[in-house]
This record gives C-alpha cells, sequence and structure tokens, in this order.
C-alpha cells in the first residue's frame, strides 16, 4: 500500500490484542498481493496480462469482488468503471501536463464495463490493452476484512485506518474512554487553515473521503484531479472532497467514489442512496447530510 | 380514555418533530453517557421502589416480576 | 429507515463480499465489557405525630457478570432488618401499639442471553419475612431496529405469596396470593440528547389483600391494576448535564388512580456528581376506604369510628395507604469515582406525606408522615 496504515486497538489482554493485530495486518498484505495491478503475480495482473487472449477462471473471492464491480458499474450509471485506469496514460499529474492531442481518444475504445466478458467464473478482457483494477475499492475492502478478522480474534474496541479509507470497530475501550466514540477527523482540501475540516464522532461502520486534492495540479487557475470520467477521460472537479460514512468501509468508498463522479447531482445521489455524508463543493461550500442537531 | 388520547397526541407530535428518532451512529455519544441510561444504578432504584411501595399505594411499571412485598 | 441500509443501493452490494456483512451491522445490546459488584447500605426511619417512629437497616449486595460470551448473570439481595411500631387503625392513638421488630430477606436472580438484535432474561427472586413469603419468576424480551433507535421490550412476571401470622400469634393462617404481570414498551433515541421510554403494564392479582394486623379490614380478593410510565432522558450540552423525568400513571380495581411525578438534574463536576432530585406523588382514596368518625366536638373518635365499621358490609379498610393523600420528596445524591472502575454515592432523601399536599384535597382526619432515608454505596468494576 502506497499510503500510511495504522491500527489502533483497545482493550484488554495484550498478547490477544497483537494476535489480532498480526493476523489483521498479514490479511491486509494478502489482499494487496492478490489484487494490486502494481505486483505481477496478482490475480489482477495476470487478467490484465491475458487481455485479448484466454479467458481465465477466478476464484470466489475474486468473482465476488468482479460482482461487486459489476453492480457499482450499474448503480452509477457507467461513472464508476473498474476499466477506466488506462486513461491514467494520459494524464502526468507529476509533470503537469495536459494529455497529448488524440491521446485521450485513442485510449477510449480500451474503457468500458460493457465489454468485458464476465460470466460468474472466468472473465477476459476483449482488447489487448484492456485493463482491469480495483483501485476504487481495494483498500476500502482490505479495512474491512481487516475489521473481520480482529472481530474473529474478540477484539471490540480498534480502528482501522488504510491510508484515510477507516473502519471503525466499537467504541474506545481504554480507561478513561471507555464506551466513548473514536474522534475521526476530516482533513480539509485545501492548505491555508489549520485543523481540521471537521471531527466525526463514530463507534462503529466505516468511513471513506474522495478528494480532488490527493493527485491532481492547476494550469491557467484550473485544476485537474484525478478523478476521470470514464465516458470522457476528462477531470470531474464540481467537489474538493466527499466523506461518506456507512455501516462498512467499502461502501463508504465506493458512494464517495461514485459521487465525486456524479458531480452536480453528487449530493442528491447520496441521499437517495440513503448515505450520510460531509462534502465540501469547488467553490469552498461545506455541507452535510443530515445537518447537525444544534451547534457543531 | 382521555389519557390514551393524550399520549396519542403526544407521540404524533414528537414524531412530527424534524429529525426525530433518526440518529446517526457517529452522534450517539451523548446518547451513551451513564447519565442517559434509564438504569443507572439499580440498588438504589430497588431500595427506594421498595420503601414507595410500602408507603404508596401504587406500585410497579419498570419492570416485571419484583415479587411481592409483605406490606398489604 | 436509517442510513444506508437502503436495500438494492451500494451498501447492499457490498453484504454480498465475503466477510462484511458480519461487520456491517451493529449489534443492538451487548453484554456489559467488565463485571460489576456493588454494596449499598440504607437506613430508613419514618414518624407521625405522637407514635414511635420505625426504623430499617437494609444493607444490599449486588453482582452484575457477563459469562461465555453472549450470557449475563445479574443478582441482588437484601436483608432489611425493621424496628418500630406501625400505626393501628387510621393514625389515631389506640392506647398501646405493641412494638414490632421483623426481618425480611430478599434476593433475585436474572440471566440475560444477547442476540445480535436483541436480547432474552429470565429472572427469579424470592423474598421472606416472618409473616410472608413471595416466589416470583419473570421472562423479558427486547428487540431494536437496524439502527439501534428503538427497542421494543415485552415481559411477563409472575409472583405467589403466602401470607401466615400464626407464628407471631395471629389469626391468619396459611393465606395465599398470586399476581401476574404483563408489560409491552418501547424505547426511542429521539435526538442526538433524548431518549424517551413509554412502557405500559396490566397486573392482576388473585387472592389475600387484606392487612393481617388490622381489625375492620375486609378487601376483595382480587387486584387488577393498569400502569403507563413514561420517562424522558435529555442531555444539556451546555452544562454536561442530564435531566431525567418521569411520570406514571397507575389505576386499579381498588378506586385508586395516583400519578407520579419525578425529575432529577444529574451535574458531573470533575470527577464528581452531584443530582438532586425531586419526586411529588398523589392518589386518590380506595372505594372502600373509610375516613375515621368524629365526635359531636368534631374530633376523630377510635370508639365511634369501630362502632361504625362493625357494621359495615362488602369491603372496608381503614388503611392509611388506601386513602387520598399527597407526597413531596426532595432527594439529593453525592457520587465520587475514584477511577474509571470504582465510586462512592451517598443519598439522602426527605419524604412528606399528607392529604393536604394532594391537588383537590385528600382525606381528611389523617396525621401526615414524614420519612428520611439515607443510602450509602460502593460500587467497582472489575
Amino acid at each position: 500500500m502506497a499510503s500510511p496504515c495504522e491500527l489502533l486497538l483497545e482493550g484488554k489482554g495484550e498478547a490477544a490484542l497483537r494476535r489480532g493485530a498480526a493476523a489483521a495486518i498479514a490479511e491486509v498484505r494478502r489482499i494487496e498481493s492478490k489484487f494490486s495491478r502494481y505486483l505481477p503475480h496478482s490475480v489482477v495482473s495476470r487478467i490484465n496480462a491475458a487481455a485479448g487472449g484466454q479467458a481465465l477462471d477466478v476464484d470466489a473471492e475474486t468473482a465476488s469482488l468482479l460482482d461487486f464491480a459489476a453492480s457499482l458499474w450499474e448503480s452509477s450509471e457507467g461513472l464508476f468503471d473498474a476499466t477506466s485506469g488506462v486513461l491514467r496514460r494520459a494524464w502526468d499529474f507529476g509533470a503537469r501536463r495536459l494529455p497529448q492531442p488524440g491521446q485521450i481518444e485513442s485510449l477510449l475504445p480500451l474503457v468500458g464495463w460493457r465489454q468485458v466478458e464476465w460470466n460468474g467464473t472466468r472473465i477476459r478482457l476483449p482488447q489487448p490493452g484492456m485493463q482491469l483494477d480495483f483501485g476504487g475499492f481495494g483498500k476500502e475492502y482490505a479495512a474491512d476484512r481487516a475489521a473481520g478478522v480482529l472481530l474473529e480474534h474478540g477484539v471490540a474496541h480498534a480502528l482501522v485506518n488504510l491510508g484515510g479509507d477507516i473502519h471503525v470497530l466499537g467504541p474506545h475501550g481504554a480507561p478513561g474512554l471507555a464506551g466513548q466514540p473514536w474522534q475521526v477527523a476530516i482533513e480539509r482540501p485545501r492548505p491555508g487553515v489549520s485543523g481540521p475540516l471537521a471531527t466525526l464522532a463514530i463507534e462503529r461502520g466505516g468511513v471513506a473521503t474522495s478528494g480532488d486534492y490527493e493527485r491532481f495540479f492547476e494550469l491557467d487557475g484550473k485544476r485537474y484531479c484525478h478523478i476521470l470520467d470514464p465516458r470522457t477521460g476528462w477531470p470531474v472537479c464540481e467537489w474538493q472532497s466527499i466523506s461518506v460514512v456507512a455501516a462498512n468501509t467499502t461502501a463508504a468508498g465506493a458512494l464517495s467514489t461514485i459521487a465525486m463522479l456524479k458531480g452536480a447531482q453528487a449530493v442528491d445521489w447520496l441521499t437517495a442512496q440513503g448515505a450520510s455524508w460531509l462534502a465540501v463543493r469547488a467553490d469552498g461550500e461545506l455541507l452535510r447530510h443530515p445537518p447537525l442537531a444544534g451547534g457543531q | 380514555m382521555k389519557l390514551i388520547l393524550l399520549i396519542a397526541t403526544a407521540g404524533a407530535l414528537l414524531a412530527g418533530c424534524a429529525g426525530f428518532g433518526q440518529v446517526e451512529p457517529w452522534e450517539k455519544g451523548n446518547l451513551a453517557k451513564p447519565s442517559m441510561r434509564f438504569d443507572a444504578d439499580p440498588l438504589d432504584a430497588r431500595f427506594t421502589q421498595h420503601v414507595y411501595t410500602s408507603k404508596e399505594a401504587a406500585s410497579g411499571g419498570a419492570a416485571v416480576g419484583g415479587g411481592g412485598c409483605g406490606c398489604n | 429507515m436509517a442510513a444506508t441500509e437502503r436495500i438494492g443501493g451500494v451498501f447492499a452490494a457490498t453484504l454480498l463480499l465475503p466477510g462484511l456483512a458480519a461487520v456491517s451491522t451493529v449489534h443492538a445490546e451487548e453484554p456489559p465489557d467488565q463485571a460489576e459488584i456493588a454494596l449499598k447500605y440504607g437506613y430508613y426511619r419514618d414518624w407521625q405525630p405522637g407514635l414511635d417512629r420505625v426504623k430499617v437497616q437494609s444493607p444490599q449486595l449486588y453482582l452484575l457478570t457477563p459469562f461465555a460470551g453472549q450470557w449475563s448473570l445479574e443478582a441482588a439481595t437484601v436483608s432489611d432488618s425493621v424496628s418500630g411500631a406501625t400505626p393501628r387503625m387510621h393514625t389515631t392513638r389506640s392506647g398501646a401499639t405493641p412494638a414490632m421488630s421483623d426481618h425480611r430477606s430478599a434476593t433475585d436472580v436474572k440471566v440475560t442471553r444477547y442476540f445480535h438484535r436483541g436480547s432474552i432474561t429470565l429472572g427469579g427472586g424470592y423474598s421472606g419475612e416472618n409473616d410472608y413469603v413471595s416466589h416470583s419468576q419473570n421472562v423479558e424480551g427486547r428487540w431494536s431496529t437496524e439502527d439501534n433507535n428503538r427497542t421494543w421490550i415485552a415481559g411477563y412476571g409472575h409472583s405467589g405469596d403466602v401470607i401466615d401470622n400464626t407464628g407471631s400469634g395471629g389469626s391468619v393462617e396459611n393465606q395465599h396470593r398470586q399476581t401476574r404481570e404483563l408489560m409491552v414498551g418501547v424505547t426511542q433515541a429521539a435526538t442526538a440528547n433524548d431518549v424517551v421510554q413509554a412502557f405500559f403494564t396490566r397486573s392482576m392479582g388473585r387472592g389475600y389483600f387484606s392487612d393481617p394486623y388490622k381489625d375492620f379490614d375486609q378487601r376483595p380478593d382480587s387486584r387488577r391494576a393498569s400502569i403507563t410510565l413514561l420517562r424522558w432522558n435529555h442531555h444539556l450540552e451546555k452544562y454536561d448535564a442530564t435531566v431525567r423525568s418521569s411520570w406514571r400513571y397507575y389505576q386499579d380495581s381498588f378506586g385508586i388512580r395516583s400519578h407520579t411525578l419525578a425529575a432529577e438534574w444529574v451535574q458531573p463536576v470533575g470527577v464528581w456528581t452531584i443530582t438532586p432530585g425531586l419526586r411529588y406523588y398523589m392518589q386518590s382514596a380506595a372505594s372502600f376506604y373509610y375516613d375515621p368518625v368524629t365526635d359531636a366536638q368534631g374530633v376523630p373518635s377510635s370508639l365511634l369510628t369501630r362502632r361504625y365499621a362493625s357494621n359495615l358490609e362488602g369491603y372496608y379498610s381503614p388503611d392509611q395507604r388506601l386513602s387520598a393523600f399527597g407526597a413531596v420528596t426532595a432527594s439529593i445524591k453525592v457520587a465520587y469515582a475514584f477511577s474509571e472502575a470504582s465510586s462512592v454515592d451517598l443519598k439522602v432523601e426527605q419524604y412528606r406525606q399528607s392529604s393536604g399536599l394532594r391537588f383537590g384535597g385528600g382525606s381528611p382526619y389523617l396525621d401526615p408522615f414524614r420519612a428520611s432515608f439515607v443510602q450509602f454505596g460502593v460500587s467497582h468494576k472489575f
């Protein structure tokens, strides 16, 4: 994982907690090595290597994740597309350069979950150069799985934080704070003001944030971020950040990613999904649902 | 009968309040405080309930089957 | 419908992923994290003008412990020592009232099994005095909605009592009484700072309801009661305090109708907690309650009253507890927390009961009644 990850566990019996933590970390590493497109022997890399060639059999866990990717593609009306990763080649956020003329047009035919041949057991990417990646929900899935492992080890008070994708498993367990929810700070999408954007008191569930500030560059006063619309290949930057609180991290992450892609319709869509969210619009206005009772 | 009507009206008014009963998991910090529980000090409740049951005609209401009192 | 739980959406899709359902739902109730043991010593005394006091000393022991993962056990035992005199007919002085010394011992045990969305509790109890023994059993179930904002409760209880004072020279021998109770209720988290509770109980008793120590006291052999209880806890962010209030309405087939209004202000001050409280109670008289009879000067006369009572038919009772009166309790509790796990507390209450305290007036010619009780307790979690 490229971003810092931490597990916070509280409770009695240090030896048991350490065993739980070790097992949870092992589970995160297992998922990373199995699904990371950066590792050549991962399932995803092997599927991508076979693009344009043979169909591959996949195991039950991969099948579930592929079904999940399909359902997100439907729920988002095509905006969330696990094959849109190839568009990254057109955008060099490090060099702060717009795509070459014709570059996006040449990549767009390789994008489209509609083309993927997935029958529930065998998967095939029909064109060479097509790429699948689980980046839109992989880290969040790992956070939930890690929490599940901790739960199996009897841990009742923990916070899993994989680079900002958070799963809270029960309230605090340390003396002095027992029973109190964890304080989860939401980062400000723009520098300049110190302190978090908001602090949420969470006892259980998942929190994930999508923002236009993770990878971006600004050119001629316009911001270009890494949230790319799979239909056009261009960034959608109507929101500075969207944070979602859900019963698990995978849902929180998927909802926040799709919301960013929905642009102006983000908050209506999130509310229709029954989600609780906190969002900063491009102009800096902070919105949240449901509204806070009384003061902050 | 009047009583049932009163409770029903109160219930309907409360339910109509914006956001009634829709407390999100991250808003439950205050509700988790010990002072917000209904059964905070069981021995205190037992002692005072026994005193009142022996001096007043009314008894019960919060739990079932607490056993009788010899004070008829 | 709570957030993120709409069927057919993104959240529902995540539940199909391996292992996610187990970490995605909130448990309604859980066994307590820690075991707890508490000791409380209660002291009670009451007095009426011209009569000796009744004094009660009441040590209590309490234990709560989780076990076997999804279970918990709760047990309490109390051992009262009662001394002093009890009033005879009404409250008029009737010559020598025998001093009474009594001992009461009561124990109750509850076992709870916790499930994903609720819990079930089975309980049993025993209470014994030298003229009275009671055995009770009860079962209670709780079920919560997915968002844990509403919990439904239903309970059933039964108790069987035996009243017999032949051991101390009385004439009441082996009288029985059975009581069944049914309760339904709901607890609702209303806002981030409010919880409300509504309970409705129906109680049905059959058997011996008379007072074994009273002459001219004849009560029905059944008693049916309906009780409505509303409670509201409100947290005040500004003071970090909680206001607890309740109202109970009781009515039964003896003709008694009563209201109980109570409120407390729980104020933390560092590691201390100060809780002042106020309670107001009022009841109407039982339909078969009879007032004292007065003589020509308008003074209640025990002789005239006895003569009157001896000619009564049907049901009749002079018991002050069945008269119309009001009562006020003022209380203050101070608690000190040594640590997260241990605390000590002291509660002092003053109680005053009189017919004048009832709105609309109460039964005449009854002396006011006062009591004060103190409780001192320590509690430890481990």
